[in-house]
């Protein structure tokens, strides 16, 4: 079923990946990959968009988990923007809120950056 | 029955003979009919002989010696008598009856003789047999037939002298281009070896003497003592002709063929003798190739195969070394490993030959790589006797895959020409395939033996959830776990407790398949160690956190309920560790999810999940049920891809709220199956725990079950 795609949208020094589709543990490389691409680039600040991810499984947030230290070590981070209601349930399940900046909208997220520094 | 036909004409003949042979001239009606049953007898003779020479598979060199022995035999036969019976011919009519039985007597030898001849020509001109070959061969016999026939029509009543006419002429046309066409059937020599081309030579050239010894003889020569014009092949001979001018006919065409064949046979023979060593070699070399491509079918064993692939071109002659290297399928590394070596020493060529280089080279034209002056070419550094003096490098594709190169090495510069390195290309085809075929046949055995492996593990992995459930007063359970593969990341169990509570978890580890089964086997251990220790929720799970993070992989978390029933106080304690959440509903139908606060195991080690976890008491009423999942309920999706949800498992649970536990947990199940339609396959593992309090004093049903 899964078909997914990652968008990649430079917004001044953020990299924006925007998510459409389904994350599974099918389609969890691809945005494992886009996140290494970002991490090659020398980008560390990440807002991951979800605002077309219509499902993400245990796989999917693992993606998540599997970078987030090595980004904040290297004094960036990932922000979660725009995520579905039924998406952001299963992030808030398994308590992603108490560890991601997860947001309502893209320019929220950026906001945050922002004040960051 | 043939014997039977022969015999009787023969016989009948024979009287016609003595008949008439003294008695003048025949009518015509009775001539032919003498004519026509000659031809049958003589046919019959034929087909007597060939009968009996059926099975006589006979080698060119045998069939001609064959020939000739019956040639003797028939010649010393006749010889002898021609001397011992008298009798002649006195201007063209036997003079007595002795002379007809002579007659007689020397054609049926003759007869038998040119009979053979052509019986065992026959196997040589039709060794290869094509409808062709066999067309020519029987027009050839049909055609020397009718210059017989025709033969019959000339000598009636032309009895006096022998006297060509038109006609004979006429019949002989045809049957002479037939026999030049059968002559050229000459194929069979190319295959000899030298030694069988010498002796077929030496007996064609006697067989030829003997023919022409017998011509020469049959065309009157006055042998000495003898006032007798005598013939064992007469062509103008009396006797022969008398009895029969057909059979004389035919019987001259005979010998015509069987002399322009031998020669063909001598020259052409003599011609091939000294292309012998080539064509022999080239058979060896097919024959090499044969039994390789009988290996594609039978070797399967990859060591085995690859030093018989070594070993091919070396026993094939123009090769005197050779090896395989194959790139390692797994990694699709450039660096192809050295399989086998024949009659050179595998360091040797891992020192001395670059075969990565040459390897990467063939692999990227595709095609095949001639170093006629190997040790001049920088990636080979071998010395004078080291027998890398030339190389050929083929690579090794099949299903227009590069799988790895063989190399064939010569002990002498230029070692290879052209058709060697052909031969070569045609092996390493071979090659391929037969190894292709191997690797995928290793392929399919480790296969079966992953899913025999698999098939234990689901077993192990059966026996690490409960086998029974605990039996508590007041209390039924109902629990089952399915794995959407072979083994899952899925896990449920109980622990009783001293003290009479009963500790319990529910968890599914992230991911599915075996890692995630190797982590639910740590997690059962963990469970059923800490309980005991650490039995509040807070602690277990701190304690479970910190010990499970250490062997977590980064993208892997473990989500978990846990839960400590203490039936004296009629409470659980419940902490929520990212799992989700507990359906509970009341007797009057009062449903809600408990959703406490808490991190997944394995999402942070640290403070933040101990500050973060909350536990939830709950206070449990009669009839009180509380249902735990996974994930793999809620997620679970119909054809058209909709979740089955938390809604829709709250009211079928409030639904079926006055079972008991066991067939609460069937009916919720029922319910889901229900809902997904066709579409039973889970996607995820699935797992449902079904609590019911019926309160202190109500039997608790012994249905408590397992289902797995």
């Amino acid at each position: 079923m899964g078909n997914f795609s990652v968008g990649f949208n430079l917004r001044d020094t953020v990299q924006v990946l925007s998510l459409k589709g389904e994350l599974d543990a099918h389609t969890a490389s691809e945005l494992e990959a886009a996140i290494q691409k970002c991490k090659d680039d020398g980008q560390y600040r990440i807002i991951v968009n979800g605002a077309n991810l219509h499902y993400i499984s245990s796989a999917g947030l693992g993606v998540f988990m599997a970078f987030i230290e090595e980004v904040r070590n290297e004094g960036g981070d990932i922000k979660i923007a725009a995520l579905q209601p039924k998406v952001f349930n299963v992030f808030d399940l398994l308590g992603f809120p108490l560890l991601f900046n997860i947001v309502d909208t893209e320019d929220e997220a950026i906001h945050l950056f922002e004040k960051q520094n | 029955m043939l014997l039977l036909v022969f015999c009787t004409l023969l016989i009948a003949s024979t009287a016609y003979l003595l008949v008439m042979g003294t008695a003048g001239h025949p009518s015509v009606p009775i001539e032919l009919a003498y004519h026509l049953s000659l031809l049958i007898c003589y046919g019959a003779l034929w087909l007597l002989l060939a009968d009996v020479l059926k099975d006589q598979r006979a080698t060119p060199e045998k069939a001609f010696w064959n020939v000739l022995a019956v040639g003797a035999v028939c010649f010393g036969l006749a010889f002898a008598v021609l001397y011992l019976i008298p009798g002649g011919f006195h201007e063209g009519r036997p003079l007595s009856i002795s002379t007809i039985l002579k007659g007689f007597l020397l054609s049926g030898l003759q007869a038998v003789f040119y009979f053979v001849l052509l019986l065992f020509f026959r196997d040589l001109v039709l060794l290869r047999r094509t409808k062709k070959s066999i067309r020519n061969w029987n027009l050839m016999l049909a055609s020397m037939t009718l210059a017989a026939a025709l033969g019959v029509v000339d000598s009636m009543g032309n009895t006096e002298t022998y006297n060509p006419s038109a006609y004979w002429v006429a019949g002989l046309v045809p049957a002479t281009l037939c026999i030049a066409v059968n002559v050229l059937s000459i194929s069979w020599i190319v295959r000899l070896s030298f030694r069988r081309k010498m002796k077929a030579i030496g007996f064609s050239v006697l067989l030829l003497l003997f023919l022409r010894l017998v011509v020469w003889l049959g065309q009157g020569v006055e042998l000495p003592g003898t006032q007798d014009p005598v013939g064992l092949l007469p062509v103008q001979s009396d006797y022969l002709h008398t009895y029969s001018a057909a059979l004389s006919t035919f019987m001259l065409l005979a010998g015509v063929f069987g002399v322009v064949y031998c020669i063909a046979v001598i020259l052409s023979l003599v011609f091939h003798l000294p292309t012998t060593s080539d064509y022999q070699r080239r058979a060896d070399e097919m024959a090499v190739m044969h039994s390789l491509t009988d290996l594609v079918n039978q070797v399967f064993d990859l060591d085995k195969l690859a030093s018989t692939i070594t070993e091919s071109p070396v026993r094939a002659g123009s090769a005197t070394a050779a090896w395989l290297a194959i790139a390692d399928p797994e990694t699709g590394s450039l660096a192809p490993r050295v399989l086998a070596t024949h009659n050179i020493e595998q360091s040797l060529v891992t020192e001395r030959v670059d075969t990565a280089a040459l390897f990467r080279e063939v692999r990227l034209t595709g095609k095949r790589l001639v170093l006629d002056q190997a040790m001049r070419d920088r990636r080979v550094s071998t010395a004078s006797g080291d027998g890398v003096a030339s190389l050929v490098v083929i690579p090794l594709i099949a299903r227009s895959k590069v799988l790895g190169g063989l190399f064939v090495a010569s002990n002498v510069p230029n070692g290879f020409q052209q058709d060697d390195v052909e031969t070569i290309t045609v092996f390493a085809a071979q090659a391929a395939l037969a190894l292709e075929n191997a690797r995928l046949f290793e392929e399919q055995v480790e296969r079966e033996r992953l899913s025999q492996e698999l098939a234990i593990a689901r077993q192990v992995q059966g026996k690490l959830l409960p086998q029974n459930l605990p039996s508590i007063g007041g209390l039924s359970l109902a629990a089952s776990s399915v794995p959407a593969q072979e083994v899952g990341g899925d896990y449920y169990d109980f622990v009783k407790l001293d003290d009479g509570r009963l500790a319990f978890i529910v968890a599914d580890v992230s991911g599915k398949g075996t890692s995630a089964a190797f982590y639910m086997a740590e997690m059962q251990g963990i469970f059923q160690s800490v309980t005991h220790l650490a039995a509040q929720p807070a602690e277990f799970l701190t304690h479970a956190n910190r010990a499970i993070s250490v062997l977590l992989e980064r993208n892997t978390f473990i989500s978990v309920i846990y839960g400590l029933f203490d039936p004296a106080r009629k409470e659980i304690a419940l902490a929520r560790a990212g799992h989700c959440p507990a359906a509970a509903v009341s007797a009057s139908g009062n449903a809600r999810f408990l959703r406490s606060r808490g991190l997944g195991l394995g999402l942070d080690s640290g403070v933040l999940f101990r500050e973060t976890l909350e536990i939830e008491h709950v206070s449990l009423g009669q009839g009180d049920i509380f249902v735990f999942y996974t994930d793999g309920v809620v997620e679970s999706r119909d054809e058209s891809g909709e979740e089955y949800g938390f809604d829709r498992l709250l009211a079928s649970i409030c639904r079926h709220r006055h079972e008991d536990a066991h067939d609460l947990h069937d009916a919720v199940l029922r319910d889901l199956d229900q809902f997904l339609g066709g579409n039973r396959q889970y996607g995820d593992d699935l797992t449902i725990v079904v609590f019911k309090w019926h309160g202190h004093g109500q039997s608790s049903p012994d249905k408590d079950r397992v289902i797995t």
